[in-house]
């Protein structure tokens, strides 16, 4: 603690401090100060001189520019005299410091640690991964009866439940018959004049394999503008014959295909619906038996709820079944030069596309540096808390030493 | 047009190479200071520890540590030999607090009472200082020893401890104070 008295010393006080003063510069003092001026003397003899040895041995150094001296050695010389205990405390502040920084990168990795790998990314890869949780609403293309957000919110906080504590599991790894619902993104790229005929082709290519188009948009129009967007269903076992198809339409630009294992939502979904149906069940034995109006009045509320119940969770057991047997792809028609990393294989690299480029390499090096300052920002707080508090710590530490 | 004569190598290089080794500033001034203070800072760290070569020690330590800092020297802050003794001052307390303990007197005190000739009655007042001086806690001690034994004027005192002037006047004479007593009872 920093003391401060500000205030004008005391007259007497200030009196003796000047004489003091005037004993150290050899000059008189008043004689009822006399033992102070003695005192004064007294002490100004103790001083201290050091050795001549300990002297011309420091002038050398000053003289060489005070090269430091083998700290290490002396540092290593304490720890090792030092008790075992406090020659333990770095290798257990490691240690601490280790588990928090592990735990705290498992907590931020949180629930993205779900089995899963990825073939490739790009063109023509396919990406597989289970589904954590069935879809919260259904499928538009799904057509079932609706089922309210908040009520299909409750069926997946169950389905989860389900699928972590029943036989099936999170991933109902022990089913036989996996659910996995496949989606791909094709884009192909031809002239402007020929996005008609890409188009008609692609309509055929859907005709044949059974599937549907679930929405269509072409557009003419100069090279660039001129396209067409396509979102499809497909039966699932027909995909990859029908994808080998309509690359053939025209130039691949990229193609990519995901699928996802949604075995464990379906299952799921199937057990709640037997429960279901079991409960209507017993509420109609219910129903027959009930003697006043007042317990079939009851039941059938129970009923109505439960009806309501079953429904919702067969839409929701076939919009899953509709998505494992129907892929989803959308198939977009460009036209112009390739959008690529770099020069392509139709035309030259010009110096737009050089711009572009540019402004992808500063995006990721901002990306990247951003990252860095994420993880490094973190653990330069903690330096600084770590240094103000070791700093804190050994002034104290200096102060106790006054103490005596 | 006239061209310019051209330019000698070697002159070139003779006037770099006493250039690069010429001291710098701080370094001309650090001397100074080294030579100005050398044995106050031993004086003081002596009268703090009360041990000669732990005295060395810290002496040797706070110039080391002040010449590797000497260029972060801000005059703004205070005056070279306040900032000085400053690090003299951690160097010593971290001596201390090393130690934990009191370095052990360096020889024996005087019987104050074996008064003979005018020489040994100042020698047993000495002593009788001496004695009262050691009893005293280091942070009186340490008062004492920038004062007396460094030389140090009230004013860089404070900045040594970083505290007002008239602070560290009333500190010390306090300690004064609590001395005088001290050599009157052992008298």
């Amino acid at each position: 603690m920093r003391l401060r008295e500000d205030d004008a010393l005391d007259s007497r006080v200030e009196r003796e401090l000047a004489a003091l003063d005037a004993a150290m510069a050899g000059d008189g003092v008043d004689p009822d100060l006399a033992d102070l001026a003695e005192l004064a003397a007294a002490l100004a003899e103790m001083r201290e001189t050091p050795s001549a040895k300990f002297a011309a041995e420091l002038d050398s150094r000053a003289a060489a520019g005070f090269t430091r001296r083998r700290e290490g050695a002396d540092l290593w010389r304490r720890f090792r005299a030092a008790p075992l205990h406090r020659r333990l405390m770095p290798a257990g502040a490691a240690a601490l410091a280790a588990i928090v920084v592990a735990t705290a990168v498992v907590s931020s990795r949180g629930g993205q640690d779900d089995v899963g790998f990825d073939a490739s990314g790009g063109a023509g890869g396919t990406t597989i991964e289970p589904a954590p949780q069935p879809a919260p609403v259904l499928d538009e293309s799904s057509g079932s009866p609706g089922i309210r957000r908040d009520q299909a919110s409750a069926a997946v906080g169950e389905v989860r439940l389900k699928g972590t504590v029943g036989n099936a599991g999170p991933f109902a790894s022990g089913e036989r018959r996996r659910f996995v619902e496949r989606s791909a993104e094709l884009t192909l790229g031809t002239e402007p004049e020929q996005v008609q005929r890409v188009a008609d082709d692609v309509f055929g290519a859907v005709g044949r394999y059974g599937g549907i188009v679930l929405s269509s948009s072409i557009e003419d129009g100069p090279e660039g503008q001129a396209g067409a967007q396509f979102t499809l269903l497909i039966p699932s076992p027909r995909l990859d014959a029908a994808l080998a198809d309509l690359s053939q339409i025209a130039e691949v630009r990229s193609r990519q295909e995901n699928a996802q294992d949604i075995t464990a939502p379906v299952v799921s979904a199937r057990e709640r619906l037997r429960e279901a149906r079991a409960e209507v069940e017993g509420l109609l034995k219910q129903l027959a038996a009930a003697d006043t109006d007042e317990e079939r009045a009851a039941v059938k509320a129970q009923l109505r709820f439960q009806r309501r119940r079953v429904a919702g969770l067969r839409a929701t057991k076939n919009g899953l079944e509709r998505r494992a047997n129907l892929s989803r792809v959308s198939l977009e028609v460009v036209t112009g030069d390739a959008v690529s990393f770099g020069a392509d294989e139709g035309g030259a690299w010009t110096i737009g596309d050089a711009i572009d480029d540019a402004g992808r390499v500063l995006a990721v090096a901002a990306g990247v540096t951003l990252v860095g300052l994420a993880v490094l920002a973190p653990i330069a707080l903690l330096a600084a808390l770590a240094l103000l508090g070791r700093r804190a710590w050994v002034r104290q530490g200096r102060e106790r030493a006054l103490e005596g | 047009m006239n061209t310019p004569p051209p330019r000698s190598a070697d002159v070139s290089e003779s006037l770099v190479a006493p250039a690069r080794e010429a001291p710098r500033d701080a370094d001309l001034a650090f001397d100074d200071l080294y030579r100005s203070c050398r044995d106050d800072l031993f004086a003081y760290a002596s009268g703090l520890l009360c041990d000669a070569a732990a005295a060395e020690e810290v002496t040797a330590t706070a110039f080391e540590r002040a010449f590797r800092r000497r260029r972060s020297f801000d005059r703004r802050r205070g005056a070279p030999r306040a900032w000085l003794f400053g690090i003299a001052r951690n160097a010593a307390l971290d001596e201390l607090r090393r130690r934990r303990r009191l370095a052990e007197l360096p020889e024996e005190s005087p019987d104050p009472s074996a008064d003979l000739d005018e020489d040994a009655d100042r020698r047993v007042k000495l002593g009788v200082v001496r004695s009262a001086f050691e009893n005293l806690g280091p942070r009186d001690r340490e008062l004492i020893s920038l004062k007396f034994f460094a030389g140090l004027s009230n004013r860089e005192i404070a900045d040594v401890l970083d505290t007002s002037e008239s602070n560290a006047g009333t500190r010390l004479h306090r300690t004064i104070t609590k001395l005088r007593k001290a050599c009157h009872e052992t008298a």
